[in-house]
């Protein structure tokens, strides 16, 4: 047999026999013993876990591991007195080699634990109660209680349940015993992450009609005129229906229904109300007339070349537009605000109802130009129809191949509808007539609805979004349609796009992370901001991210802007995180949002001292949800709110439950204030906050819409999204 | 010219110390050696996961005071181990029969042989029990562990010198012990 030669020994054993025992002893070698993988896995995440925290000031690695001094170990004296009891009683005591204590837990390794509820934890056998109390240790550091049921201890969190986007570490101790006396072998550690906070109650939002879809009621008719109808124009308050009718009269009926009254007997044609519906601005003989509609008193405007078409601005000053442009009245007469070109043939067709655009012709080809600078976007193909705007003016309407295609002013499409005559209503719903049925479509091409069957001939929309006209055998008649679904809010299209953008990068998908970027956010991504990843891997692995705030902070064009916290882990275990400020923008008239700015924050080292779990923005109240139960005594001087210029501003904030609030505050919507959590904040464990905590947010608008304020995470990752509008927070 | 395992080795544990995140490296690679080392002396799976806990939770946080002497990392850990051991050896008894974890098979000889063969490995081992710690240790490491006699010297807190001394006296004293032993030729 071979013997290995050792040339050490050499010297030391110089005797043959000694040699041969050498070889004997080195041939005996002994065998892998039997291993645990689990423990190894165990030992190796303790470690880690420990190694993360370390830097802190030397505490030892068992209360870094198994949680704060105030609920963890007695001392580190007695820890290591049980331990090396447990071990000592295991080894010398024969009836513990076959010990099989199993300890678990149905909420162990979920990711969406509701939180209001017990941790429950259980074992096969019947255990002391006060030992195993006593070896229970939570990471982050919080208050609890015991409740039993048999073998099931019930972990109960005293301050209002558990903490929100928060992930748990529950051990068990090894001096946890059974009834029997027997010790736990090795500690077990329980870990699970907690849903989002709950949303607000949902906002007044519109409630679906008692009134079946596709349903119309209150048809009749409006006007039966000889000669045809043309122009037809509502009233602001949806009242009166105004028209140009036979003979090229200007008249008007009541929407209810009722006689018709002629205005004006012949020569109109076109016709405005103003926006505040007091005075009416028709066109006559190439004249601009505004009647004023109470006094029943017309003025005349006499324009330095024939009116084509009249509208208004939205401050209410007539304008009109003219073969060679778009004039307005001035104290000392018209002024022309822009020119049309003078190449091709030119034709005039429509002011926008915010006075800012002109819909007109060149040489076949469809154009809008903005009224305060002259310049124009052409639209379509040529010989593209003209079909009408949005009623705020941002949005236009003309025909397609086959289709209506919807567009914003700069002549970016949003969509493709069916074909059909369309009217754009105040609530962003547009109707589609023919002479076969009516349909109903929202601007971005979805929820297409079929209204009801038969002929509806250029509908036309009430400012109310409820009512409309349409033709009908050449008569004129109005019905009111049911009111639309509930739409998701600004926010919460937002928040879909967060989610989805969010999504596909934690799965790996560049492509469809790309499509959620606009061509700016495309640029930050690709590197023009240092530490920004679109696909972030690696050991910590990113396993999990939810919002810390989100809130509506521009309206032109809308504009959302999220803070997203990315975590990372490690066997499991959460270790550092990073926020990502996202910041959305969607063109006027669309309706999706795109990731248009991104900034990082620095990364955080996590299981190190209380962390920030939510942050909940409403007018007038800021409240910081912490996952730890805090020492209140460190709250005042330790969460505080500055202004813009570094001022701290807001009274004392008030500690409850875990989370901080600020009441009364005089937040300016649009300012820029930022939330600072100091590191002499200390959870009720005595661990400081491990690094001072930042967090700017936008002072909400002190709109009752569900659009303008901050809300907690509405969704936990991989939930559907809400499709209901968020309301303001509740106050306090 | 550099040992490549060695300066790989130089480069995790100048990490760890920088970082101690980097730990989870070394523990990968020395966890099997130092778990066989500590369940050979105590000989209970459960003991020998305590112990083994316990000596890479002190090896993690004396990380940053570690002083790269040029001896194998693992040196150093053994240290920690027959300390560790040491703490707790009057109270820790082995338990199991030697022959469970000492690897007998040996190839070739007839099976008889083979079985004087490992009756006497067994022996000897068995002897080796007996020994006087500081003896004991010493055999364990260099035989069971193949360790060099410096590393071993640093594993003990004891000068080369000492090791050696600590190996001859082991070694004679199983001579001794099992020439009474030894079936006669």
């Amino acid at each position: 047999m071979s013997m290995q030669h050792d040339p050490e020994l050499d010297d030391v054993l110089q005797d043959q026999e000694l040699m041969h025992l050498a070889e004997l002893l080195r041939e005996g070698r002994m065998s892998d013993p039997p291993l645990d993988d689990a423990f190894r896995s165990a030992l190796r995440r303790q470690l880690m876990n420990r190694a993360w925290g370390m830097g802190g000031g030397g505490v030892p690695w068992w209360r870094k591991v198994f949680g704060p001094a105030g609920l963890a170990w007695a001392g580190a004296a007695a820890g290591v007195i049980l331990i090396a009891a447990v071990v000592i009683y295991n080894a010398t005591n024969p009836s513990t080699g076959g010990f099989q204590l199993d300890v678990s837990s149905p909420m162990s390794d979920q990711s969406a634990v509701r939180l209001q509820q017990p941790i429950l934890v259980k074992f096969n056998q019947p255990m002391d109660h006060q030992s195993t109390e006593a070896a229970v240790q939570i990471t982050p550091a919080t208050t609890v209680a015991y409740s039993w049921d048999a073998n099931t201890l019930a972990v109960l969190p005293t301050s209002n349940g558990l903490a929100p986007n928060t992930q748990y570490q529950v051990t068990i101790g090894p001096s946890a015993k059974t009834a029997s006396g027997q010790f736990l072998s090795t500690p077990k550690t329980i870990t699970f992450v907690t849903q989002p906070p709950p949303s607000p109650s949902p906002s007044p939002s519109p409630s679906p009609s008692p009134t079946p879809r596709g349903m119309l009621t209150d048809q009749h008719l409006l006007a039966n005129v000889q000669g045809g109808i043309t122009n037809v124009v509502w009233s602001p308050d949806s009242s009166t229906v105004y028209f140009i009718g036979g003979k090229a009269a200007l008249e008007f009926v009541p929407a209810a229904g009722g006689e018709i009254t002629v205005i004006v007997p012949d020569g109109v044609t076109s016709a405005a109300v103003a926006p505040a519906g007091d005075q009416l601005a028709y066109v006559r003989s190439g004249k601009i007339e505004i009647l004023t509609l109470g006094q029943a008193v017309t003025s005349e405007v006499v324009p330095t070349a024939t009116a084509v078409t009249v509208g208004w601005a939205k401050d209410g000053v007539v304008e009109w537009a003219a073969a060679d442009g778009v004039y307005t009245q001035s104290a000392n007469g018209p002024v022309k605000l822009s020119s049309l070109p003078t190449t091709g043939t030119v034709s005039v067709i429509s002011l926008s109802p915010d006075g800012t655009h002109l819909a007109y012709s060149q040489d076949q080809t469809l154009k809008v130009m903005d009224v305060e600078t002259g310049d124009s976007v052409a639209l379509g193909v040529p010989g593209a129809q003209f079909l009408g705007w949005s009623p705020d003016g941002t949005g236009v309407m003309y025909s397609g191949p086959q289709a209506v295609v919807t567009s914003d002013v700069f002549g970016k499409s949003i969509s493709t509808l069916p074909t059909g005559q369309p009217s754009w209503s105040s609530l962003d719903e547009i109707i589609l007539g023919s002479d076969t049925d009516l349909f109903e479509v929202q601007p971005d091409g979805s929820a297409l609805t079929k209204l009801a069957e038969g002929t509806f001939q250029f509908p036309a929309w009430a400012p109310n979004g409820t009512a409309f006209t349409y033709f009908r055998a050449g008569a004129l008649y109005t019905a009111t349609a049911p009111p639309p679904a509930p739409r998701q809010s600004a926010l919460d299209a937002a928040a879909t796009v967060v989610k989805a953008f969010m999504d596909a990068r934690k799965a790996g998908q560049l492509d469809k992370a790309i499509a959620l970027l606009d061509d700016n956010g495309k640029k930050i991504y690709a590197g023009s901001n240092p530490g920004l990843n679109l696909l972030v891997g690696g050991d910590p692995s990113f396993t999990r991210y939810y919002l810390l705030t989100q809130e509506i902070a521009g309206t032109q064009p809308d504009t959302a802007q999220f803070v997203v916290r990315l975590v990372f882990s490690h066997d499991k275990i959460d270790v550092s995180s990073y926020e990502e400020t996202l910041t959305l923008v969607r063109t006027q008239g669309s309706q999706l949002f795109l990731v248009d700015q991104s900034v990082r924050g620095p990364v955080m080292t996590l299981g190190k001292g209380a962390e920030v779990v939510s942050v909940e923005v409403s007018p007038g109240t800021v409240k910081v949800t912490f996952d730890s139960d805090l020492l209140p005594t460190t709250v005042p001087a330790g969460v505080i709110i500055l202004d813009g210029k570094g001022k701290q501003i807001g009274t004392t904030p008030v500690y409850s439950s875990r989370t901080v609030s600020f009441n009364n505050l005089d937040l300016k919507p649009g300012k820029t204030y930022k939330l600072v959590v100091l590191s002499t904040v200390q959870d009720v464990g005595g661990n400081n906050v491990a690094a001072e905590y930042d967090l700017s947010f936008v002072g909400p608008e002190n709109s009752k819409s569900g659009d303008r304020h901050q809300a907690p995470s509405p969704w936990p990752p991989g939930s559907p999204s809400r499709t209901t509008t968020a309301s303001p927070s509740p106050a306090g | 010219m550099s040992d490549p395992l060695r300066e790989e080795e130089r480069q995790l544990v100048e990490r760890a110390k920088r970082d101690p995140r980097q730990f989870g490296a070394l523990y990968d690679r020395h966890f099997q050696q130092i778990y066989r080392f500590v369940y050979s002396r105590v000989r209970e799976q459960t003991a020998a996961e305590d112990v083994t806990s316990e000596i890479f939770m002190k090896a993690l946080k004396a990380m940053p005071r570690y002083q790269d002497t040029g001896r194998p990392f693992a040196a150093w850990l053994y240290q920690i181990s027959v300390n560790a051991i040491a703490d707790r050896y009057r109270t820790l008894r082995p338990s199991s029969p030697l022959e469970e974890f000492h690897d007998l098979s040996i190839a070739g000889p007839p099976l008889e042989e083979q079985a004087t063969h490992r009756d006497e490995i067994r022996r000897i081992w068995a002897l080796v029990e007996a020994l006087p710690v500081q003896q004991k240790t010493a055999l364990v490491l260099k035989f069971q562990e193949d360790m060099k006699i410096e590393d071993i010297a640093i594993a003990m807190g004891k000068t080369p010198g000492a090791v050696k001394l600590l190996i001859h006296r082991g070694v004679s004293r199983l001579r001794d012990e099992a020439g009474s032993l030894r079936p006669a030729e």
